[in-house]
């Protein structure tokens, strides 16, 4: 019986060892574009551009974040900071990076606004109604960008046929574990999935951290308005855009996505909403994950006959693959995290794939404070009072405390 | 409005973050002042001695060296962040009993003052410096292993030489200061990066260390706030 069980598990660690090595040479693979795009001139298509940055919260690093913005190698853009609240913490930051830059051309746009319930797009409405260029930059406040930024990202749009580009992300710093943990995941199955999906199956996979459009494109597949009820709208906006025969575009500059001080908490938050997301947007697809989670996949053996022999040898062996191969990913694309971080991919990975299993039973999230029900393509709806209840339980009863801890961990 | 905080620890005394990363993590959250107040130690008891050897203390003998690096990170702040950092430290006089300990902040010090001073020698030696005192938490904390009461026992005899009293402190606040109407400020007593979201001080005055010093002894224009994300 066990050894039967250690074989079958053999083989399906096989098969996700083969998905990682897929994602491992998507990864090198745009590494290699980036390198030989560095010693490239930008070219003469340099249109000016409005960057939309929507603000809520202290991110880590978000002064230098922000400030990276104003130093960007670029003749002509504006910078727009949009918030729903003059006593969002952001307010002070954004003032003192206007206040240093007087000359760069900085608006920062305060204002409430409910067209639909993902509060990101709310924020980017204002932003956008404010923007002056064609072209028009959604970035998030957590990313960090180099001086070849928006050089680098505008290049493919000088093809009249690109709808939207969008960039690569890295993890850097991490101080706590749980930035640790998402910055590994960032940079590797993050990062390798996005790379895998562009280059073997050429489905759009945008992240909003950076997405360039035209006004004029973003309109004509319904605008911001058109995405205001779903929590992926940048995938949704790839996805329209890609309907509507505008190309998408993946762009091997990579921007940064500085991580301190996240908590394990914060890091489960993020990925089990990511994990609804996709499970919501791709279905079956989603099952697909699970199988390239070889750490995981390896493990179960373990998890279900104890410490024996063969077993014990496929868990260590492929932690120690994947752990390799992760620590060559950061060298070769420069991402200089601590060397001894890749020591926690085992128990990363672990971690991620118990947590896969979560958004097929649950469809609630809480982001930013709000919290939502998830549909059929993300689309939102108000969570409802008894979200952070179990129905039909007694809250005097163990099995409610330990269904609604569940619910609440991973919501 | 200054958004402040006067209570810092770093790895010069009982901080978890050394000094540089604790500047960057107020300048990256938009803070306008801040004090660095590492603790000074008594050294006339165990619990000193075992401080002192373990350096979670400044002490004289790197007090230069202290305040060169706090120097040199205050202009480092002020370039990048418009933020000003003013030079301090945590007089922390710690005895077995709560009812006998005490901690003191000195905001913008000069020279060295030695915990093992009497109170009142420490209090003119701070005024000497043109320096401000604070007492820090001084009634009962939520983590009473912390309590430091004595000058809050001892109000009639030392009010008279307090510039400020922490109405509160990280998570605690102290209703006793609104009730003597003592002036007051709110500090994180910060160790971790996590005691960044608590309770602060917002100021209404120029931003230069004179006018924080002065709005602080004349406690006008002085609001507290509790700093979330």
């Amino acid at each position: 019986m066990m050894a039967g069980i250690l074989w079958v598990f053999s083989v399906l660690t096989a098969a996700g060892l083969i998905c990682y090595g897929l994602q491992f040479w998507s990864i090198l693979a745009a590494a290699r574009t980036v390198e030989s795009a560095c010693g490239v001139p930008g070219g003469s298509f340099l249109p000016p551009i409005s960057i939309l940055k929507p603000l809520k919260g202290l991110d880590d690093n978000l002064f230098d974040n922000l400030e990276s913005f104003c130093l960007l190698d670029y003749p002509r853009y504006e910078l727009i900071f949009a918030l729903q609240d003059r006593n969002d913490q952001a307010h002070k930051v954004a003032l003192k990076i206007m206040n240093k830059y007087p000359d760069k051309d900085i608006n920062i746009v305060v204002q409430r606004r409910n067209e639909g319930l993902n509060p990101k797009v709310n924020n980017l409405i204002s932003a956008y109604e404010a923007a002056r260029y064609e072209y028009v930059l959604i970035s998030d406040s957590n990313v960090l960008a180099g001086k070849d930024y928006l050089k680098m990202t505008v290049a493919p749009m000088k093809d009249p046929g690109v709808g939207l580009v969008s960039n690569l992300i890295e993890g850097v710093g991490g101080r706590t574990a749980g930035s640790l943990l998402e910055n590994l995941h960032l940079n590797s199955f993050i990062m390798g999935s996005v790379c895998f999906l562009d280059r073997f199956l050429n489905i759009p996979c945008v992240v909003g951290k950076s997405m360039l459009m035209r006004k004029t494109d973003l309109e004509a597949v319904g605008g911001l308005p058109g995405v205001k009820d779903v929590l992926a709208e940048d995938y949704l906006l790839g996805r329209k855009m890609n309907e509507s025969g505008r190309k998408v575009v993946l762009s091997p500059y990579r921007i940064q996505n500085v991580n301190h001080y996240w908590s394990l908490k914060k890091f489960l938050n993020r990925h089990t909403r990511w994990g609804k997301l996709r499970w919501k947007i791709g279905g079956p697809k989603y099952l697909a994950e699970l199988a390239a989670n070889a750490v995981f996949i390896s493990s179960m053996p373990l998890l279900l006959h104890g410490p024996a022999g063969g077993a014990l040898v496929l868990a260590l062996s492929t932690s120690l693959v994947k752990t390799a191969g992760d620590f060559y990913i950061g060298k070769k694309t420069g991402n200089y995290l601590n060397p001894l971080s890749y020591l926690l991919v085992p128990a990363k990975d672990f971690l991620i794939g118990l947590i896969w299993f979560v958004p097929i039973f649950s469809s609630g999230v809480v982001w930013r404070g709000n919290k939502y029900l998830i549909g059929k393509d993300s689309a939102l709806s108000p969570c409802p009072e008894t979200f952070s209840t179990v129905q039909g339980m007694r809250k005097t009863t163990w099995s409610y405390r330990i269904a609604n801890t569940i619910r609440e961990r991973f919501a | 409005m200054l958004l402040c905080d006067f209570h810092i620890h770093t790895t010069y005394s009982d901080g978890s973050v050394e000094l540089g990363t604790a500047i960057d993590l107020y300048g990256q959250a938009g803070f306008d002042v801040i004090a660095i107040t590492d603790h000074v130690v008594n050294g006339d008891n165990l619990l000193g001695k075992f401080a002192r050897r373990f350096r979670f203390s400044v002490r004289e003998d790197n007090f230069d060296e202290y305040m060169d690096s706090l120097k040199r990170e205050a202009r480092r702040a002020w370039d990048k962040y418009g933020m000003l950092v003013l030079q301090g430290v945590e007089i922390s006089k710690n005895y077995i009993s709560a009812d006998m300990s005490a901690h003191i902040l000195v905001l913008d010090i000069k020279g060295f003052i030695p915990a093992c001073l009497s109170y009142e020698k420490i209090f003119l030696e701070a005024k000497k410096q043109g320096a401000l005192t604070v007492a820090c938490h001084p009634h009962h904390l939520s983590d009473n292993s912390r309590d430091t009461l004595y000058l809050w026992n001892n109000r009639d005899k030392y009010a008279r030489y307090i510039d400020a009293w922490e109405i509160a402190n990280r998570d605690d606040v102290f209703n006793v200061i609104s009730l003597k109407k003592y002036h007051y400020i709110a500090n994180s007593d910060f160790h971790k990066p996590r005691h960044l979201y608590s309770w602060k001080t917002l100021l209404n005055c120029e931003k230069d260390v004179e006018s924080v010093k002065q709005c602080i002894k004349h406690n006008k224009g002085v609001a507290i706030t509790l700093f979330r994300n």
